[in-house]
């Protein structure tokens, strides 16, 4: 979308709740018309998706601390619209935060193949990422990307909350250019 | 309990099958023991001697030859005892002792896959911390680190 002009939408945010929902409906009816749907509808879905990411909450190993941490009173990763939620089929960002073993490689694939689409994958930390300071032991996968597609590497052993926030954020930029 | 009267209260069910007890610091003493008196000793520890809790089991590669260690501790005597057994390198094996404690269970499987270690008539006798079907015994002497694509190759399980 980084060709196309801003779309009326960006007026919408700055709506108050209760004028809401018929400015958004007059305001698509008149742009589903002038430019047809796709134009429309994508960038649309686009904006609420990216405003409300859901990571499957779980934890493999310390960065779970830090994720932890991002989610609590000092960073406050809510005010994004992350929000943790418990069960796979209720999410649509996993998090691999932590050391991925050839243990729990296949769980974490369940994981994975049990969100619904459309679905993105952060690795969080070194472990994650590369394998870390483990990437030649005998138990230990180097880099989650060799089981699930990733879409953005955080950095650090592990990264900060301000990382994740950072990382959580360049994601919402990736799902703001997507196309289908 | 002394090493000597560790080996004056086994020796009688153990015959020759009972190698040595030797000091061993803040225990009553390292038993070294044949392995086919493996089932006969745990009993007489438990039974007779009051060892009822098992700590832990483990194995170490001695490249010749692997040891298979068991440490016991007794309520009773408020003290540990270590009992150990040599087995040859190219027939790793020894009698499991998750008939007399139950304890012993996860502690041999987990013996078995890092040191190769076969445990005779243990009940469950699968991986606990690699894959199934992990091709390694990553603890032993021999084992090399791999590149992470060797392994990966290797290690078929996903």
């Amino acid at each position: 979308m980084a060709s196309e002009p801003a779309v009326p939408f960006v007026e919408i945010e700055a709506l108050r709740a209760q004028q809401f929902v018929p400015a958004a409906k007059e305001a698509l009816s008149a742009m589903i018309a002038e430019r047809g749907q796709e134009k429309v509808v994508r960038p649309v879905f686009n904006w609420a998706g990216r405003n409300s990411l859901f990571p499957l909450h779980w934890g493999l190993a310390c960065c779970a601390i830090e994720f932890a941490a991002a989610f609590g009173a000092r960073w406050d990763a809510e005010r994004f619209g992350v929000v943790p939620r418990s069960s796979p089929r209720q999410c649509d960002l996993m998090i691999v935060n932590g050391t991925v073993t050839w243990k729990v490689a296949h769980k974490l694939i369940t994981l994975y193949e049990q969100m619904p689409e459309p679905k993105w994958v952060i690795a969080m930390g070194n472990c994650a990422t590369g394998g870390g300071p483990f990437r030649t032991a005998y138990s230990v996968v180097p880099g989650v990307d060799k089981l699930v597609p990733v879409d953005v590497y955080i950095a650090g052993c592990p990264p900060r909350p301000e990382a994740m926030l950072d990382g959580i954020l360049r994601l919402e930029d990736l799902i703001r250019e997507r196309k289908e | 309990m002394q090493p000597a009267d560790l080996e004056a209260a086994l020796r009688p069910k153990l015959g020759d099958r009972l190698l040595t007890v030797e000091p061993f610091a803040r225990t009553a003493g390292r038993v070294r023991f044949r392995r086919d008196g493996a089932l006969d000793l745990f009993r007489t520890m438990r039974d007779d001697l009051a060892y009822r809790h098992l700590s832990m089991v483990g194995a170490i590669d001695w490249v010749d030859h692997r040891e298979v260690f068991y440490v016991l501790w007794s309520d009773e005597r408020t003290e540990y005892v270590l009992l150990s057994a040599d087995v040859p390198a190219d027939d790793a094996r020894i009698e499991t002792a998750s008939g007399v404690w139950p304890s012993a269970n996860w502690h041999e499987r987990e013996a078995w896959e890092m040191v190769d270690v076969l445990f005779d008539h243990h009940p469950d006798l699968r991986h606990l911390l690699t894959p199934d079907g992990y091709a390694f015994h990553p603890l032993l002497r021999s084992f090399k680190l791999h590149e992470p694509e060797e392994l990966e190759v290797k290690t078929r399980h996903v």
